[in-house]
């Protein structure tokens, strides 16, 4: 009995993905044309971006992270719901990319648990399409949120 | 010698100062005690009148006496004309006067270099870190201030290399050290306004409210701290360096060509505009002639971007009043911008694409009408949705008569661009200071008359018109002919040539590796770029890196204007009053 209805869960978890309105830099403009008509990730249905991290469940780290905003990026990950998600939008977000230095944050899984990471830079919005994607698959198969893994902090 | 090289030399200045003839434009080398005597003269004189204060900078040099030189660029709406003010500060307890008193716009352009120079501005109202953290040591810019980041993990070096650890649970959290403002302290300080004494006492309708950094209307990172009596904004003091991306000093690392790639991520929304001025400047410095096919194609691509950061704009403003569906017309608009530079230059944003000596590569096959594709449909797009946003009550409501700026409040404030139009300056750097062939063209320059928020909305909606006609008039005219200049150490040989000859190899493989030479100097180079005037200031060394790169943004001085603009409004009108100044954050913090 239970599993079924761990997928229904998990069907109505992927289909419904709230992401947060949080644009960091030059990847937002590219989230931005994401939710535009001609990529429309409502089709998706992952196009209610949510003022307040309390409605989201999905936080897409949308460009650099610098340091004097590290902890502000923290405090809204606290802030959403669970089950949540994150996924580290460019190269930037994921590594830091072209900027190693004093300022930005090498990444910002130093300090958030991400499931998904999308190269580019900035990534098309259609490669941050397949991301939410992958993230929709992964919700699919029932695999935990990063936070609930061993290794992330 | 210019005009006004000898005006500089016949003026008796009751000090001593040295008159240089830079590449760009005239310098004058002032003894720091005289500086503020010689800002009030240049203001106040009417043979000068160099009234607004552009940019204020400064260089380390590291190991030489003496070590600190400030860069000060001046520039007269009135006669066109720049200058640079240069003062050279020693390497302990650097400190100048303050030029605020003159131009009141140098307040965070001083904070800055206090924040990431070190460099004290005595009788500065309030002198805080502006860029970085409150308790972050040390100041970033200086040149043994290491670049810091993280060594790249190779599969040779894994285990050895050290990994940067963040401790974000103690990291400060600026909004949580938010100190209620001293009243009495800032009255004497002049920055937040001068208060009535009635108001000093406790009000219960007082209130403090914190917007941002993260919050939908302020269009990225910036954050606002609201002063109100109820609902009336009695004050607001923006705080910045959310993004602060280190791109500056990254840049000092690499080579010329290498740091073009960094000019694309500075102020995001306009790429192409950022890599001609940055190109405009380094050029200027190695006094390269740029053939006409790469101007005019230049300026079609410098329009295109207009447009599609224009499109921006409206989509943000228009999401943020309200109207959802608006936002949606005007992403479909700029696609069609980002598909002409996607097939220039295989990338939809950060294209690099506009390079020191002309183009990357010749404009491809179908551009003409891909362009042309534009060019039909878009005035009757930019008609609907004016239709569909001024035939709505609310939208007019929301925007008429709010967020007024003066012309001498704009002036003051460096306020630069479609704002500074909007509040009737008639003023653009590409009719008053034509660069890359824009005096070739025909267009107008839409004013507005109130400067406030439905006029700076009326004026960026009318330059997309004229944006649409120098397109037009540059595409029916652009020539044929090389689209790059044929120095043989600037830019790369043709492809061709590679597989017949060595030097051409050589000097393929020196320009991709280690760049070119450039000779020692500074040049300051701006475009009109969507927001307002966009200005590289480069000082070389005579090396393959620039020394020092500073990046002139609009936005910066538009965000520092908003308490100006939001004085006296309600909460409501903070967010039309951002969203039609349309600042961009990566080019505010850098």
């Amino acid at each position: 009995m239970t599993a079924p209805l761990d997928k229904a869960v998990h069907w109505a978890q992927r289909s419904s993905l709230w992401p947060l309105t949080m644009g960091l830099a030059c990847c937002a403009i590219e989230m931005m044309s994401m939710v535009g008509s001609r990529y429309d990730i409502a089709r998706f249905g992952a196009e209610v971006f949510r003022g307040t991290p309390r409605q989201a469940d999905l936080m897409i780290v949308s460009g650099r992270c610098s340091m004097k905003m590290a902890p502000v990026v923290r405090r809204l990950y606290d802030q959403m719901a669970e089950p949540k998600w994150v996924i580290a939008m460019g190269t930037c977000a994921s590594c830091g990319g072209e900027f190693n230095n004093y300022a930005i944050v090498q990444g910002v899984d130093k300090f958030l648990p991400v499931d998904v990471f999308v190269p580019g830079c900035p990534p098309s919005p259609e490669a941050l399409i397949f991301g939410i994607l992958k993230l929709q698959e992964k919700i699919a198969k029932g695999s935990p949120p990063a936070y609930l893994r061993k290794e992330s902090s | 010698m210019t005009p006004l090289e000898q005006a500089f030399m016949d003026e008796n200045w009751g000090a001593p100062v040295r008159i240089e003839t830079a590449k760009d434009h005239p310098t004058l080398i002032v003894a720091p005690e005289n500086l503020l005597n010689i800002s009030r003269r240049l203001k106040d004189d009417p043979k000068f009148h160099f009234d607004l204060l552009t940019d204020i900078t400064a260089v380390d040099h590291l190991h030489r006496a003496p070590r600190f030189q400030v860069v000060y660029h001046l520039y007269s709406t009135r006669s066109a004309r720049r200058v640079r003010v240069n003062l050279f500060l020693p390497s302990e307890q650097p400190s100048v006067d303050s030029v605020t008193p003159v131009w009141p716009a140098a307040n965070w352009y001083e904070r800055e270099l206090f924040d990431l120079f070190g460099i004290h501005f005595r009788g500065h109202p309030n002198l805080k870190r502006l860029i970085m953290p409150g308790r972050w040591i040390g100041h970033p810019l200086r040149k043994d201030y290491p670049l810091g980041g993280e060594e790249v993990l190779f599969s040779h070096n894994r285990g050895q290399i050290e990994q940067q650890v963040i401790p974000w649970d103690q990291l400060e959290d600026e909004a949580e050290v938010y100190e209620e403002i001293d009243l009495d302290q800032a009255k004497t300080s002049g920055f937040i306004g001068t208060v009535p004494e009635s108001e000093t006492q406790v009000n219960p309708m007082r209130l403090d409210l914190n917007m941002g950094p993260q919050h939908p209307g302020t269009h990225g990172l910036l954050r606002l701290v609201l002063h109100l009596e109820g609902e009336v904004v009695r004050d607001v003091e923006p705080h910045i360096g959310y993004l602060h991306t280190g791109i500056e000093k990254s840049m000092e690392r690499l080579s010329y060509p290498q740091a073009l790639t960094m000019t694309d991520r500075a102020d995001y929304v306009s790429n192409l505009n950022n890599n001609l001025a940055y190109c405009m400047a380094v050029e200027n410095l190695l006094g390269l002639e740029i053939p006409l096919r790469a101007q005019y194609a230049r300026v079609i691509l410098n329009e295109l971007e207009r447009l599609a950061s224009h499109m921006v704009w409206l989509a943000a403003l228009s999401f943020d009043m309200g109207v959802m569906s608006a936002f949606f017309y005007c992403f479909e608009l700029r696609e069609r911008v980002l598909e002409i530079k996607n097939l220039c230059s295989g990338v939809r944003m950060m294209t690099s694409y506009i390079t020191v000596g002309g183009l990357r590569m010749d404009l491809p096959n179908g551009f003409h009408e891909k362009v042309q594709n534009i060019l039909e449909p878009f005035p009757d797009k930019i008609g609907e949705l004016e239709k569909m946003l001024d035939d709505n009550p609310i939208w007019i409501r929301r925007l008429k008569g709010t967020g007024k700026l003066s012309p001498e409040e704009a002036i003051a404030w460096s306020v630069t661009g479609p704002p500074a139009r909007a509040s009737g300056i008639k003023w653009d750097l590409r009719k008053s200071n034509p660069y890359s062939c824009y005096d070739h063209f025909e267009f107008d320059l839409p004013l507005g008359s109130e400067g406030d928020n439905y006029d700076r909305y009326r004026v960026r909606m009318e330059e997309m018109r004229q944006s649409l006609r120098i397109i037009r008039q540059a595409l029916d005219r652009l020539p044929g002919g090389a689209f790059r200049s044929d120095d043989r150490k600037v830019v790369l040989p043709p492809r061709e040539e590679l597989e017949r000859s060595m030097e051409a190899v050589i000097h393929h493989f020196l320009i991709s590796s280690d760049g070119f030479l450039v000779p020692p100097g500074e040049a300051y180079a701006a475009v009109e770029g969507p927001r307002g005037e966009l200005g590289y200031y480069i000082h070389s060394d005579g090396g393959n890196k620039p020394y020092r790169v500073k990046i002139r943004d609009p936005s910066f001085a538009h965000a520092q204007a908003i308490p100006v603009m939001a004085r006296g409004g309600m909460v409501a009108d903070i967010i039309a009053l951002i969203a039609t100044i349309d600042p961009v954050l990566g080019g505010i913090d850098r």
